[in-house]
Parts: C-alpha cells; sequence; structure tokens
C-alpha cells in the first residue's frame, strides 16, 4: 500500500508555484486578471476589506492508511471538540460512523453547498459562502474508552492501552471539559473553516452525537525562515518554544515506532487488536496557564524550570533550538537542572527514547476567571502507538516538577485515533465495527 | 442505512434542486389547523389564569406548602403555548424571565413574573414580600389572556412554533436552566413537547401529503422523548425533579430533542408558508 503521508504538507497552490519558478510577481501574471493586489497598489483597502488569504484551496488528502491531521503540520487554528455518542444500537452506531465519513470527506474537499428551496433552511451554515473552501483543513476523529461500554458490543475489541484518564496529582480537572465517547481534531487555516466544519457535523448528526466539551486553540504564525535557517518551533502562552525536541514526523520509519500501531501488534502479550492498526493513541490536556505570576518570574528561573534558553529556545548547553542537551556531562544539573521540565520529559537515554511522543499543541485562551486573572494555556494534544509507555509514562516523570506552580491541567482525556480510510469504498471506523461484529457472532 | 437528509442529497448529486420544490399549500387548507390552534392556546390561556389565581392566592395567604405545590402545574400551561405567549414580548419578560436575563440578577427592579416567585418560594423558603410580584403576574397574565383573544394568529408563527419550541427545550430545559431553585423542569419539557406535538398533529395531513416519512420520524421521535419522561412522573401524575434525571436518559432526551428541533425547522418550508 502506498503511503501518502510522506506528502505530508498540504497541496499548496502557492508551493506550486515556487516549483514552477514562478514566484508571486509571475502568478501575478499568470492570473492575468485584476486581483487584489493589484487593486490594492492604487487605493488602500477598506475598513470591512477581507483579509487575503491564498490558502483556502489548500486541501489535505482524505484517505490513506492513516488519518491526517497527526502528522499533518500543524495550521494556525486548532480545535478539539468531544461528544457523547447518542447512537442506541449498533446500527446506529454504523450511520454515525457513515455519515462523518461522507461529511468529513466533503469538507476536507471543498466545493458547492446544495441549494435548497430558500422556503426551508439552508443545508449549510454559509458561514465560508455558498462554495466550501478546504482551507488546509483536517478532522481527525477518536473515541474514547466509554465507547467500549456495554453499549454497542465493542468492548471485547478495545485498545489495549485505551483508558479513562486519571487525574495526575497537579490536576483539577472539571467534569464538564473531560473525557467523551468520541473526539474530533479540527484543524485549518482560520477558526471560522473549523467553526463552519463543526457546525456541519452538529447540524448533520443531531439524533447521534451531542458536543461535550470544546476547546479551540492557535499557533502563532512565525516570520518566514532566512536561507539556511534552521526551522523553529512557535511560542507557547509562557512565551517558551514548544514542540523542539518532537520527532521527525517526516520519518516514516520513526513514526511507525512512536506513533502508529503497527500491523500485527496483536500478538499474545502485546495485545493490540488487528483492526486497531495503523491508528494511534491521542491524548488531550487542556493546561491552564498562571501567566500573570509566571510574567512576575525572574528570567533566569523561567528558563532554569523549563530548560531552554528562551529568546533561541536552545537547550542550556546549546546554541540554537535543535541542539541536543548533553545530560550525560552534567549529572548533577548544574547546567540543566534535574527537575527541569525538559529534562524530566525527555532524558534523552537509551530506554527513554521508546517514551517519545508526538506533541501537537495549540495555545488557548478564554477569557477571564472570577479573580481577574487571564484563563488561558495550552490545549496539549499528543499521538503515540503506545499511551502508556507514551503520554503517561512522561507525564508521571513531570509529576512534581517545578513548573507545576504555573501550570493547572483542568481538563482533557485519551482517546484511540481510528485508522485511515483507506479508498472511497472504506469508511471511519469501518474496521473496529467489522471486528467488533466478528467476536459478537464468534461468541 | 438511514441517511442524514444532506447526506441524501448529495448521494444522488441534488445540487441544484428546484427553487419551488415546495408547492404552498392552498392558504384554505391552513384555515382549520389555525383557528384549531387558536382554540387550543385560548383553553391554555384560560388554564393558566384560573391556575394563576389560585397560585398568588396561596402566596398572598402565605401558604408556602401550596404555592410550591400549584407553581409547577401553573407554568404547565404557558410552556405548552409560548409560541403565541412570546409574541407579547413585554408579557413574556414580566411573565417568564429568568435571574440571567437581568444583568443585576435577583435583585433586579424588572426581575418579576413565575421565577422571581419561584426565587422566594423554593430559594429563600418564604413568601414574605411576594404580594406585589403575585399580583403583578396575575394582572400579567389576564392582560395575556386578554390579549391573546383580540389577535388573529399568523399561520407562520402558529406553525413556526413547532419547532420554537424544540428550540426551548434543546437550549434551556436539558440543562436544567429553566427551574433552577425548584427542579421542576420536567413540567415545563412536558409543556413545550405538548406544545409542539399540538402543532405537528394539527397539520399532519397537510404533511403527510408531501411527506409522510417526515411525519413518521418526526412521532417516533416525539414518542421517544415521551417514553423516557414518563419514567419520571410520579403517583400524583406530576413529575421529579430535574435532578433525579439520570446521566443516560438527559443524554437520551438529548437526541431526539435536537433531532425534532432540526425536522420541524422544516415544517414552514414544507407548508409552503413564508
Amino acid at each position: 500500500m502506498k503511503d501518502s503521508d510522506s506528502k505530508n504538507a498540504p497541496i499548496s497552490t502557492d508551493r506550486r508555484r515556487v516549483l514552477l519558478g514562478l514566484g508571486a510577481a509571475g502568478a501575478a501574471v499568470a492570473g492575468a486578471s485584476l486581483t487584489g493586489n493589484a487593486f490594492a497598489a492604487t487605493a488602500p483597502a477598506q475598513v470591512t476589506e477581507a483579509p487575503k488569504s491564498e490558502k483556502t484551496q489548500d486541501h489535505n488528502a482524505f484517505h490513506g492508511p492513516h488519518q491526517s491531521g497527526i502528522v499533518t503540520p500543524r495550521p494556525t487554528a486548532g480545535m478539539m471538540v468531544s461528544f457523547d455518542v447518542l447512537a442506541q444500537d449498533r446500527e446506529d452506531l454504523e450511520r454515525m460512523f457513515r455519515t462523518l465519513n461522507e461529511r468529513i470527506a466533503f469538507l476536507m474537499t471543498g466545493g458547492p453547498v446544495p441549494q435548497v428551496d430558500p422556503k426551508l433552511p439552508p443545508l449549510d451554515s454559509g458561514i465560508l459562502g455558498p462554495v466550501v473552501t478546504p482551507d488546509n483543513l483536517t478532522i481527525t476523529v477518536s473515541v474514547g474508552d466509554s465507547l467500549f461500554d456495554d453499549r454497542f458490543g465493542l468492548e471485547p475489541v478495545k485498545p489495549k492501552r485505551l483508558q479513562r484518564m486519571v487525574g495526575f496529582p497537579n490536576d483539577a480537572l472539571e467534569a464538564d471539559c473531560c473525557h467523551g465517547d468520541l473526539s474530533i481534531q479540527f484543524c485549518s487555516n482560520a477558526q471560522d473553516s473549523n467553526i463552519h466544519a463543526l457546525r456541519d457535523i452538529v447540524k448533520n448528526l443531531p439524533d447521534l452525537l451531542l458536543v461535550r466539551w470544546k476547546q479551540e486553540g492557535t499557533v502563532p504564525a512565525q516570520a518566514p525562515l532566512k536561507p539556511g535557517q534552521p526551522p523553529e518551533s512557535a511560542r507557547n502562552f509562557l512565551g517558551f518554544r514548544d514542540g523542539s525536541a518532537n520527532p521527525d514526523s517526516n520519518n516514516q520509519k520513526t513514526m511507525n515506532e512512536l506513533v502508529w500501531v503497527q500491523p500485527g501488534s496483536d500478538e499474545p502479550g502485546n495485545g493490540e487488536p488487528a483492526w486497531a492498526a495503523n491508528g494511534s493513541y491521542q491524548a488531550v490536556r487542556i493546561i491552564r496557564n498562571f501567566v500573570e505570576r509566571w510574567d512576575r518570574t525572574p528570567l533566569q528561573e523561567q528558563q532554569a524550570i523549563f530548560g531552554r534558553v528562551k529568546t533561541t529556545g536552545a537547550p542550556m548547553d546549546g546554541r540554537t533550538e535543535a541542539d541536543v542537551p548533553d545530560y550525560a556531562k552534567d549529572p548533577e544539573g548544574k547546567v540543566t537542572k534535574l527537575d527541569a521540565h525538559i529534562r524530566l520529559a525527555n532524558p534523552r537515554t537509551a530506554q527513554t527514547q521508546r517514551n517519545l511522543i508526538l506533541r501537537r499543541p495549540f495555545n488557548y485562551s478564554n477569557g477571564v476567571n472570577k479573580n481577574g486573572q487571564l484563563d488561558m494555556g495550552l490545549l496539549f494534544i499528543c499521538y503515540q502507538a503506545d499511551l502508556e509507555k507514551g503520554f503517561i509514562t512522561v507525564q508521571t516523570r513531570l509529576n512534581g516538577e517545578p513548573l507545576e506552580e504555573y501550570l493547572k491541567p483542568v481538563g482533557g482525556g485519551y482517546f484511540f485515533t481510528l485508522p485511515g480510510v483507506v479508498d472511497s469504498n472504506d469508511f471511519i471506523g469501518r474496521s473496529l465495527l467489522a471486528a467488533s461484529a466478528q467476536t459478537t457472532k464468534t461468541a | 442505512m438511514k441517511k442524514s437528509p444532506l447526506a441524501l442529497l448529495l448521494t444522488f448529486g441534488v445540487l441544484q434542486t428546484s427553487l419551488s420544490a415546495f408547492a404552498a399549500t392552498a392558504p384554505l387548507d391552513l384555515v382549520t389547523p389555525v383557528s384549531d390552534y387558536k382554540i387550543y392556546v385560548t383553553e391554555n390561556v384560560d388554564t393558566l389564569a384560573a391556575d394563576t389565581q389560585k397560585f398568588t392566592d396561596a402566596i398572598k395567604k402565605g401558604d408556602l406548602a401550596t404555592a410550591k405545590k400549584l407553581f409547577p402545574t401553573t407554568r404547565l400551561s404557558y410552556e405548552s403555548i409560548e409560541p403565541i405567549a412570546e409574541l407579547f414580548s413585554d408579557l413574556d419578560a414580566s411573565i417568564d424571565s429568568r435571574e440571567d436575563d437581568h444583568e443585576d440578577g435577583v435583585k433586579a427592579d424588572d426581575f418579576t413574573g413565575f421565577h422571581r416567585l419561584e426565587y422566594a418560594l423554593f430559594s429563600q423558603n418564604s413568601t414574605r414580600d411576594q404580594g406585589v410580584f403575585a399580583d403583578k403576574l396575575l394582572a400579567d397574565v389576564k392582560e395575556l389572556q386578554s390579549r391573546i383573544a383580540g389577535i388573529t394568529f399568523p399561520p407562520e408563527k402558529v406553525v413556526g412554533g413547532a419547532a420554537a419550541l424544540m428550540e426551548e427545550v434543546a437550549a434551556t430545559k436539558l440543562s436544567g436552566e429553566e427551574d433552577r431553585y425548584s427542579h421542576t423542569d420536567l413540567y415545563d419539557f412536558k409543556g413545550n413537547v405538548d406544545g409542539s406535538k399540538k402543532i405537528v398533529d394539527l397539520f399532519k395531513p397537510q404533511l403527510e401529503q408531501s411527506d409522510k416519512a417526515f411525519v413518521a420520524k418526526v412521532e417516533k421521535n416525539f414518542a421517544t422523548v415521551d417514553k423516557i419522561l414518563a419514567k419520571y412522573k410520579t403517583k400524583d401524575g406530576g413529575y421529579e425533579t430535574y435532578d433525579k434525571v439520570k446521566e443516560q436518559d438527559r443524554k437520551a432526551l438529548a437526541g431526539p430533542v435536537n433531532t425534532l428541533a432540526e425536522d420541524l425547522s422544516q415544517m414552514r418550508g414544507k407548508l409552503g408558508l413564508n
């Protein structure tokens, strides 16, 4: 099977232009028509004129062995939505997955919205106009531990490491933003594109899905890299670069080891069900940051807590963000404290390589708390082939870290990201339903 | 396999549905159901006025127990005719606004009506100083009664009311926000659902002419809601408090309620009303 993940980046007209050696000026000539840009040269834009994006037609392939939105480069806007599944039986559940599949296939591709009699409510919210633009959208569907209860007969085929999230010592979990039967991660170039997709799903599955909680977030855009400059990670709301030590998402072998459940892992002792191959475990955490307090903390202390230089993102013994800290040379923690965030999270030993996770977080900002402090933080999302070896082990190592004084995880959950939809005969969740139908029959 | 309406349209590639897919139901066809609905509303507002008299009498007599007992049943008839009652927004605000409709909450001068009294009866456990609110509620209800008698019911408001009532349920009843002090939300729930179903029943012949499957689906969802509500009926014909409703039943109600809101939003269009 050909793996489309090698083409992680979305298909962009911009990129093609560069490949064709045209550049922006060439594109304007090739475009021939009078564009907004050409217009802007003569008259300044009106207040209400919309900001321009050349990426609204960017799209990601829906079909593939893996779902998109995992090794796909993170766009600006992210949204995690957790649902209660209202389906009453397996027939309903299949209808839910098939309808979801249809909607996702359409939303990620885009196209005109069918028009109906204006006496009826329109089929689409219309917030992207009469022709839906994909805008680099990915929609990633995952299932929670509670979907495998006694409602649908899925219990015997539950992924081995899937479990209900249990609070860590520093957590203050709020019941109304935790867990769920199903999670959908929406990522695209703009918040409105994610909201459009969510509203489409809510409208089309009113009897099957009920929103349980939702958290939106953003990734701040960075200035384009200068030639020869190494890539840099975006900053979180504590002002530090986040994602520096992420495994290489373009390396198929690494992703197979760390992110994707492998075919054949249903061997005795390992125990992942065969249907789960090419899926992944998703850990979501809504981590509030106490930003006022953080901003009142001396820089050297902030850096010591993280174990990185705030400006560059370099480790304490390095020069650039990509440099690898040498903890062997620093056994007593004189350069990088032993309880520094990055040292606990990733001790860089041979044994801890298996605990690497693929982080894909977004910054969130929700409003103001009763005490007048800003309610903001990190919508942490990570993927791994083994939830226990991955997130749970890493977070357990972090328990008690000095950074906890500035953090309070309040929500989230663990989910299993379903295998990809391979072609138009397949649909999301098909392998799960098929596997459980078999066990029901043989039982 | 059942498919959503949109999914069906997409499957069949219907991108250009004729813009006049629904021939307007001959206005004559709507005369009977609309006038029948007016009878229904009139009966309910008469009941409301009589019940409100007893309810406010109890408050003025300082009979806390009776007032508490009458609170949910008195409201029931208001909730079932909300699409018409809400045509008079001034009265709707003074009769049925909730604490969170007012910036100053319970202390707001214009916070009056059922929920102001509910606050006194169930949160403060007292009828003291409530006479003024009781008088105001009774006067407002009587005013509503006379205004309803004097208006012609607009067909689109009547038909649209079926969906509007389910939107009410979806927005404030499922969450238990309506009767936050008394927790008697299930009465209101029942009032809204019955009011909505009444409208569907009245227009059923016209709806069935264009879409039998639609009517069948709507009736099935009403039946599901009724079945779940029936689980919480008490021996005296009333309902348990909303905090007794199990989490799984709240979820089981959400599906049919949201689907009814979605489906009934097409009712006006299906009957060719603007």
